[in-house]
């Protein structure tokens, strides 16, 4: 993929580089608005991230030149700002999705991922990591062939690890997946245990590979490495 | 009591006494001129008399003396000196009696005294009494009226620009946008009191937005750097050469960052209700989210083997489905958070109310406290914002929240 990063905080746009920046991803980034821009008027990119409290404008400006230029790049808006005139907003002028400040990378490669299967590769809603594939639409997985029922926070918690695959993954980001605002967090890490012992068996009944492995004390890495 | 009751009393009170005691006063003058005039006329009398004795050398008849009442009788020791006194006074004709002023004196006559008794009638000046009394009482009566009425009407009607301002200040909400709209009025107290009140609240709405404008500000400016932690704390995570003891550290860092912007985002949502920046309002089933969100928490209760048992009848309302989530999302996790372990939750809905009752700590809560800001038990991880926000919520559409314990339970009720 080809990742246009448009954040004007040094801090956050650095980490968002490093983080995406693998899987033979290619990243650019701006710090303002016009910066961004030129960077559109001479490249194409798959996927733009995007603030919208940019010091030489709002990221709405970018959106509108999208639309307008009839770019098909996928556009998730990061913003400080949670209300919903915003949000809707973005969405309205071609946003794919819309994620407020603070959020975990691993949170926004997910999204990245689900959004970048359904829009962008052409009907291949498949993610596959070895034998595991998981649909994104039919929100099926298929294990070397058969098919494993998993319910829904299951389902959310495996498309989480495999699009951040390789990744140690904080509970934090985990919970927060998982159960949004329902609850804090700190509540909720019992209810990811059980979760995540579920999603083991039920993977290691059609697999001998466990690709499940807790890190201590902060969360969970799937790999195979 | 009124200002205008108030003044009404007391003047009507001073009138009164002012009155009554200048008509005793007058009352006492009047009889007194009388009296003397009275005694003036005796006096002359007298003289008359005199005069007539000495001239005829007998005492005038009853005719001679008009109506005055004359009589005469030889005094057997010393004579006796001349005195006026109050008597009663016989009509010779009418044969009635009245109130008379009479004089009696010695009278030598032929070597011998006499005592004469002469008395005149006090009708006169009776009457004359009696009308000034009633010009009195008719004057108070009219000055009472009067006063009353000016009183009551032309003051009331005096104060109404009072009045107005005191609406004004009544009805005043320091998160309305509308402007003061000045009071005229002749008089010059009232102007300046009104000018006062229009300065202060623009003062105050100023202060208020500014208020409003900086935790809007602080609560956005905050988000930034968090989200600088959060992501500084994922990519930390990735080094393989970190080591349990650190990653407990970084664990202890995620949480309190996960707590600051929980936090934030709470004080965020505080604001946008207060100043009813809130999404639309919508007709929607309550019945029909109570139980999904029952639904969506079902596992927490099987985790904590909490029993829970529902009493969901058909709700319809008009609000917001962003904030009956918050809503719900705040009394769930209230009831299983502040729960014992194989604890009991009731969740009742019917068209009245909505309440959720929990089994927890053995003392009932502080009511009063527990819904203000930050107002949390001791060992809560919470953000002390949870129930603030679903009064304020309440608030915003007219509920009404309270707390009850009974048998045990601590109960949340939303009338609506």
């Amino acid at each position: 993929m080809k990742i246009l990063v448009v954040e004007d905080e040094q801090g956050l746009r650095e980490n968002m580089l490093s983080y995406l920046n693998e899987d033979n991803n290619v990243c650019e980034s701006s710090s303002d608005l016009n910066g961004a821009l030129a960077k559109l008027a001479c490249y194409q990119y798959d996927f733009i991230l995007l603030d919208i409290g940019l010091p030489d404008g709002e990221g709405f400006e970018l959106l509108n030149y999208l639309r307008t230029e009839r770019r098909n790049e996928a556009v998730i808006i990061i913003s400080a700002r949670n209300s919903l005139d915003d949000r809707l907003k973005g969405l309205n002028i071609g946003a794919d999705d819309y994620m407020v400040k603070p959020f975990h990378l691993a949170e926004l490669k997910a999204r990245m991922v689900a959004i970048y299967r359904r829009k962008l590769a052409k009907g291949n809603n498949n993610l596959v990591f070895n034998e595991i594939v998981l649909n994104l639409i039919e929100r099926t997985v298929t294990v070397n062939g058969s098919h494993v029922i998993l319910t829904r926070k299951e389902f959310d918690m495996l498309l989480y690890f495999m699009a951040n695959k390789g990744k140690v993954v904080a509970k934090t980001a985990l919970a927060e997946h998982l159960w949004g605002d329902e609850i804090d967090v700190h509540d909720n890490f019992d209810f990811l245990y059980s979760h995540i012992k579920n999603l083991r068996k039920k993977l290691l009944e059609l697999t001998a590979n466990d690709y499940l492995h807790s890190v201590y004390g902060i969360g969970y890495k799937f790999t195979d490495a | 009591m009124k200002l205008a009751a108030r003044y009404n009393r007391v003047t009507i009170v001073v009138t009164l006494s002012v009155l009554i005691i200048g008509a005793i006063v007058y009352f006492f003058a009047i009889n007194r001129i009388a009296s003397a005039l009275l005694d003036d006329h005796l006096s002359e009398e007298v003289a008359e008399v005199t005069e007539y004795v000495h001239l005829h050398s007998q005492f005038p008849t009853p005719t001679d003396m008009d109506d005055d009442r004359t009589s005469f009788e030889r005094l057997k020791g010393k004579p006796i000196p001349t005195r006026f006194f109050d008597t009663v006074y016989v009509a010779p004709k009418l044969k009635t009696e009245h109130e008379g002023r009479g004089v009696e004196g010695t009278l030598t006559f032929n070597g011998s005294h006499y005592r004469f008794v002469i008395i005149i009638s006090k009708e006169s000046t009776q009457s004359l009494l009696q009308t000034i009394a009633t010009i009195t009482i008719v004057l108070m009566l009219g000055l009472f009226i009067v006063l009353f009425i000016v009183n009551r009407y032309l003051l009331s009607d005096l104060w109404r620009p009072f009045y107005v301002v005191l609406d004004h200040l009544k009805a005043f909400n320091v998160s309305d946008q509308n402007t003061f709209t000045p009071v005229k009025s002749k008089v010059d107290e009232f102007n300046e009191l009104d000018k006062a009140v229009e300065l202060m609240t623009k003062r105050v709405s100023g202060e208020y937005h500014n208020l409003k404008l900086f935790t809007e500000n602080a609560s956005h400016e905050m988000l930034t750097p968090l989200s600088v932690i959060t992501s500084k704390l994922d990519t930390l995570i990735q080094d393989e050469r970190l080591v349990s003891e650190q990653y407990e550290q970084i664990q202890d860092i995620y949480s309190a960052a996960n707590k600051l912007s929980r936090l934030n985002e709470t004080l965020l949502l505080l604001v946008k209700i207060e100043n009813d920046l809130v999404p639309e309002a919508e007709l929607v089933n309550f019945n029909y989210f109570v139980n999904e969100k029952y639904r969506q928490f079902q596992d927490m209760f099987s985790e904590r083997e909490l029993t829970a048992d529902t009493e969901i009848s058909n709700k319809q309302l008009k609000a917001s489905t962003y904030l009956l989530d918050i809503l719900l999302n705040n009394l769930y996790s209230n009831a299983i958070r502040h729960n014992i372990k194989g604890g009991h939750i009731q969740i009742k809905l019917n068209k009245d109310e909505l309440v959720f009752c929990n089994t927890g700590a053995a003392n009932p809560l502080n009511g009063d406290a527990i819904f203000n800001r930050f107002e949390k038990s001791k060992n809560s991880d919470g953000t002390g914002l949870g129930l603030t926000l679903v009064k304020n919520i309440c608030n915003l559409y007219g509920w009404r929240l309270s707390y009850e314990f009974n048998n045990g339970l601590h109960c949340f009720i939303i009338s609506f």
